[in-house]
């Protein structure tokens, strides 16, 4: 409430330039703060201690006999083929699901803001339904319908049985796909309708309309897709959690970290592959940040795009 | 008069031709819909059998997919076991009576006063006849198992508390991230970046140290759980800026000049524009808390009764690690995100946010 009266002089009453922007810098530092406070009081520490574990050989079973051994870690890092093909692993898992990803959610968020669908309500929900499925159950669901397909369809037929290893990977993608469809989707029902409007009167298609107005218009919504499911790949934040036990992740490269930290216990080691993997990451994020100055459309045209 | 009439038919059939483009184009969408849905949600009958299957079932490989039992026929006062025998006179359906080696003896359910009837062949090469009859018995034991409703409402009012918390911060910060000129604003927006990137396991000893008795003393109870909400989450922050970033300014400076400060512009112009992002983000923190089970395991784990839905769901199967009990934890507890997904559908229409901005 203290914002408001606070504003009554905001721009009403005629301030010099400079202390106009200081009160615009005070103002939005104070709807900052939540964020900026809790990172003081609860990450930022964290994240210190992480960074000094890397330097040192933290055993989980035997805490006390720790010592610093300096970038140690770091150089068993370089020996360390297992930490490579995590890496690499990340990296084309990033490749593989990422397109098939964006591109059925863009289709299916699309085909929902079209208004001759009908039963929208249940087909959303079903759509999303699978997103939610426990971890437990997802891998023997998976497992199973394979086995009815081959007994009811191939079996019949004389087919030879499925080799279900190939399809794991695209199945995992599509059946997570509901946080990605429901940010497209969201991001294509907030356009005006007006923009749709004019478009329409000058004489342009639902193609010519998806892709000169509707593409732009979320694209900040791709970029935060591409970079979440970037993080996604290599063990930062994801979107969606179906309550993978402590030491499992669909990431290769952090399925390696938490193999070093929680089976073997090396604290110590599984510190400094992660902020390697985090170095990989931010590498690749601030890139997509300087390229989204060409594609990512906002209605004001600033330099806070980068980083 | 014949020249206009003739006019009027042109134009009645040019709108026919439209009309008739306009529903083979909505019928070509919907069935194309249709066949995606039903190839998607192809495993999720297999999940509703599987959990309707009695778990002997599951061991028979002869058994049928559907939930079924063995056929069996009453006689003199003993449940005996159809089987499919084939004899001189074709395949006929007969109860055994008594097993043997080389030879049984099987009752003909059609005519029992004629006696048991002797057979040569290995019985246990003989298919059973089923017949179907699902069973809501996992439903009844997986109930029975802990206090489920308990566990139930542990999680609705962390989901709950930890919801307010995390929209009321994140809109506040992204809308400070996409509409003040605030010095160092990307070096902040940097940090929030970085955080999102490192890995939440990395720092989960030292955050555990945090909570626990040497420092905040939060172990046991739901604060952990429920508190760092109240800081936003980078995650969501981001999602959120992206969206009011791409609101045009022009309404805001207009409430300006009208003499509105900023919370009246974020409450009574951004939000109102971004419902659907909104109701997003609100949907993804509920359902990341319906699910977690990594921090609620570790901070919960010496207050059983304060345990949340998806923890207690993944002990009870590691007790009953089949098949049945699976998909009957993961339809108990998908019933409730369901149903809120299925209720919210209402906040993404488009017409909805038009009318509150005209209001």
């Amino acid at each position: 409430m203290d914002i408001v009266s606070q504003n009554r002089t905001w721009l009403s009453s005629k301030p010099a330039r400079l202390t106009r922007l200081q009160q615009d810098a005070r103002i939005g530092l104070l709807f900052l703060s939540p964020w900026l406070i809790g990172f003081v009081l609860l990450k930022a520490l964290p994240i210190l201690a992480a960074l000094i574990f890397s330097l040192t050989d933290f055993k989980m079973l035997s805490p006390g006999t720790t010592k610093f051994i300096g970038l140690e870690n770091y150089a068993h890092f370089f020996r360390d083929s297992a930490a490579g093909a995590g890496l690499f692993g990340s990296l084309g898992y990033f490749l593989v699901t990422v397109p098939l990803e964006m591109v059925v959610a863009l289709a299916l968020a699309a085909i929902f803001t079209s208004e001759r669908i009908k039963n929208k309500r249940i087909s959303q929900t079903l759509i999303f339904m699978t997103s939610i499925i426990p971890s437990t159950s997802i891998f023997f669901i998976f497992q199973g319908s394979l086995a009815y397909a081959d007994r009811l369809i191939f079996q019949p037929m004389d087919l030879p049985p499925i080799q279900g290893n190939g399809l794991l990977l695209p199945f995992m993608t599509l059946w997570s796909i509901g946080p990605g469809f429901l940010i497209m989707y969201s991001a294509m029902e907030s356009i005006s309708n007006e923009i749709y409007e004019a478009a329409r009167v000058d004489g342009a298609g639902p193609l010519a309309r998806f892709v000169l107005i509707t593409l732009p218009m979320i694209s900040p919504a791709i970029f935060f897709s591409l970079v979440i499911n970037l993080t996604g790949a290599f063990g930062g934040a994801v979107l969606l959690d179906r309550g993978y036990v402590l030491g499992f992740s669909l990431s290769p490269m952090e399925g390696y970290i938490n193999s070093v930290m929680f089976t073997q216990g090396n604290l110590g080691y599984a510190s400094a592959l992660a902020w390697v993997t985090f170095a990989v990451m931010m590498t690749i994020t601030i890139y997509l940040f300087r390229s989204a100055k060409r594609w990512v459309y906002f209605p004001e045209e600033d330099d806070s795009n980068e980083i | 008069m014949r020249f206009n009439r003739k006019d009027s038919r042109k134009r009645n059939a040019s709108l026919l031709t439209i009309r008739l483009w306009d529903f083979t184009g909505t019928a070509i969408l919907n069935l194309f819909l249709l066949l995606f849905l039903v190839t998607y949600l192809s495993p999720i009958p297999f999940m509703v059998i599987s959990s309707l299957t009695p778990r002997s079932q599951f061991f028979d490989a002869k058994a049928p997919i559907l939930p079924s039992e063995h056929l069996t026929f009453n006689y003199e006062g003993e449940d005996l076991v159809v089987y499919k025998v084939p004899t001189n006179d074709g395949i006929k359906t007969w109860a055994l009576y008594k097993p043997g080696r080389k030879s049984s003896q099987f009752i003909d359910p059609a005519n029992p006063s004629a006696g048991p009837i002797e057979w040569i062949g290995q019985w246990r090469k003989l298919n059973a006849v089923y017949r179907f009859k699902p069973t809501l018995q996992n439903y009844k034991d997986f109930l029975a198992i802990a206090d489920i409703s308990r566990y139930f409402k542990n999680t609705i009012i962390v989901a709950l508390a930890s919801e307010i918390g995390v929209l009321l911060s994140s809109i506040a910060v992204a809308y400070g991230f996409s509409r003040f000129r605030i010095p160092r604003v990307k070096f902040i927006f940097f940090l929030l970046i970085a955080t999102i990137m490192i890995p939440s396991n990395i720092t989960l000893v030292p955050t555990y140290y945090l909570f626990s008795g040497h420092v905040l003393g939060w172990i046991g109870t739901w604060l952990p759980l429920i508190i760092p909400h109240f800081f936003g989450s980078a995650v969501l922050i981001f999602l959120l800026r992206q969206n009011f970033k791409s609101i045009p300014r022009e309404l805001d400076e207009a409430a300006m000049l009208d003499g509105a400060g900023p919370l009246r512009i974020l409450i009574s112009i951004i939000l109102p524009q971004s419902l659907p992002v909104v109701t997003t983000v609100a949907l993804l923190h509920f359902f990341y808390i319906w699910n977690e089970t990594r921090l609620s395991s570790l901070f919960l784990a010496s207050a059983p009764n304060l345990q949340m839905i998806s923890v207690a769901i993944q002990q009870s199967q590691s007790y009953f690690f089949t098949p049945e009990a699976l998909m009957v934890g993961a339809l108990v507890v998908m019933i409730v995100p369901v149903t809120v997904l299925f209720l919210s559908q209402r906040f993404f229409m488009r017409d909805m946010i038009v009318t509150q901005i005209e209001k």
